[in-house]
């Protein structure tokens, strides 16, 4: 304590107070003052002796001054608080307002594409859905055709297998030596059909058809008129009945056919 | 005359370590008259002595955070920055070449006899406890005080060995400690 009171009596705590020391006293001072109580207590009671020595010597200064000084403290303070109340607003409120901001400004923007993008992806599927349609759609026909076909042709060959059919090529006359054409004939069912895709004649006007006799106990009977298309005909053409019949011939006629065979007018003929 | 705003010194740190604008409006109504008394007294030109007040406020103001109770009071400090300023200003080149040198021992008289020093009804009679300072005191006093000699310059100014100013000083200190507190 001896030391403490050298301390307090060399004078250093005055100049400490009167700002009239290096700066090694002053942390020296700072120091003791920390580690005992007794010379912070003397510390202060300087202070406050020399505070009220220079309150009891004040000078008021003049009233505009205090508007003056206070207005220019304000507006470092304003600025001071702008500055704080953004470094604020940057840490705590701006921020997430922006975030929020952002995330609904990218969630709408991204909705949006999502949108957008999903209506060209369901207008494509549709489009491609819809062309799908049609060619399942066109292949389902073509299927049908087929399996018509198939099935026809089946029906021919079985006909062509079946022994009750008995088959007969008709042969050009000199009228038309090319002319070719299978007749097949059920004499049983008394059933006659004409191949027509063996069918090898000139394309007949519209005036004119082809008509089919069969020759019954050597007289002409009619089994009905059929036409040379342009294009490929696959169909078996079922003609009229006949039981009996030794030969089979064709003939030009007027179209809707004649009663009597234009003799003259004969293009295919053939007889078992 | 405007309402003056009066806090005890804790809250006053508080609200001014918290930026608060009711500390700044505090600050001044509670010490500009006492600091000015400082200034006044190092710079004796009034519009000089009235920057000087506004640069110590403003320098307070910025300063604050660097401001430790623990080192000593709030006055303390601030009076450290205004009689630093002062000097600093008196220093100063277009001062110096605008000012003449005074004579010393009657500038705080001189002042005293120039402006209205504060008279408070709890400061009444202070007056008088301060004219009960020894004249070799009072001189010192003043000098480093208010007129921000160091003691060294006090020393060599007044011719007088510089342990009879720490003596001097320290025995004016307690004395006032006597009559104030």
């Amino acid at each position: 304590m001896e030391h403490v009171k050298t301390f307090i009596e060399s004078g250093i705590l005055e100049l400490y107070v009167l700002g009239d020391v290096s700066l090694a006293e002053k942390q020296q001072v700072e120091a003791m003052v920390q580690k005992h109580p007794v010379v912070k207590a003397e510390l202060e009671e300087m202070e406050k002796a020399l505070e009220s020595y220079a309150f009891a010597n004040a000078i008021q200064p003049s009233n505009s001054q205090r508007t003056k000084i206070l207005n220019s403290l304000v507006t470092n303070l304003a600025d001071d608080s702008t500055f704080k109340s953004k470094k604020e607003e940057a840490i705590v409120v701006t921020m997430p307002a922006q975030q929020t901001n952002n995330f609904y400004k990218y969630a709408f923007a991204a909705s949006l594409a999502l949108l957008i993008g999903s209506a060209v992806g369901m207008y494509n599927l549709n489009n491609q859905l819809q062309q799908k349609k049609e060619e399942l759609v066109a292949m389902n026909t073509q299927n049908q055709r087929f399996s018509k076909t198939v099935g026809y042709m089946d029906e021919q060959l079985g006909i062509y297998r079946d022994t009750s059919y008995k088959v007969l090529r008709l042969k050009g006359t000199k009228n038309l030596p090319t002319g070719n054409v299978l007749v097949v004939w059920n004499p049983a069912k008394k059933k006659v059909m004409l191949d027509l895709k063996t069918l090898d004649m000139p394309v007949n006007d519209k005036d004119h058809q082809y008509q089919l006799w069969a020759l019954v106990a050597g007289k002409p009977v009619d089994l009905g008129v059929f036409d040379k298309l342009n294009n490929d005909m696959l169909d078996m053409k079922q003609m009229k009945s006949v039981a009996l019949a030794q030969a089979f011939a064709v003939t030009r006629e007027p179209r809707g056919g004649s009663i009597n065979p234009t003799m003259s007018e004969m293009m295919l003929i053939g007889q078992f | 005359m405007s309402k003056k705003i009066k806090l005890s010194e804790e809250e006053l740190v508080l609200a001014l370590r918290n930026r608060e604008k009711i500390a700044v409006e505090a600050l001044y109504d509670m010490y500009s008259a006492s600091l000015f008394g400082v200034i006044s007294r190092i710079v004796i030109d009034e519009a000089t002595s009235e920057d000087v007040l506004q640069e110590t406020f403003v320098k307070i103001w910025h300063s604050f955070p660097s401001y430790s109770a623990d080192k000593g009071r709030l006055f303390t400090w601030m009076v450290n920055i205004a009689r630093n300023l002062s000097i600093d200003k008196l220093r100063s080149k277009d001062f110096k070449n605008h000012s003449k040198n005074q004579e010393l021992e009657n500038n705080v008289t001189f002042i005293d006899e120039q402006r209205n020093t504060v008279y408070k009804p709890e400061l009444m009679g202070i007056k008088d406890l301060v004219q009960k300072l020894k004249p070799e005191q009072k001189s010192i006093l003043d000098l480093v005080y208010f007129k921000g000699y160091t003691h060294v310059e006090a020393a060599d100014e007044l011719g007088i060995p510089l342990g009879t100013i720490k003596t001097r000083l320290r025995m004016a200190i307690i004395e006032l400690r006597k009559n104030f507190n």
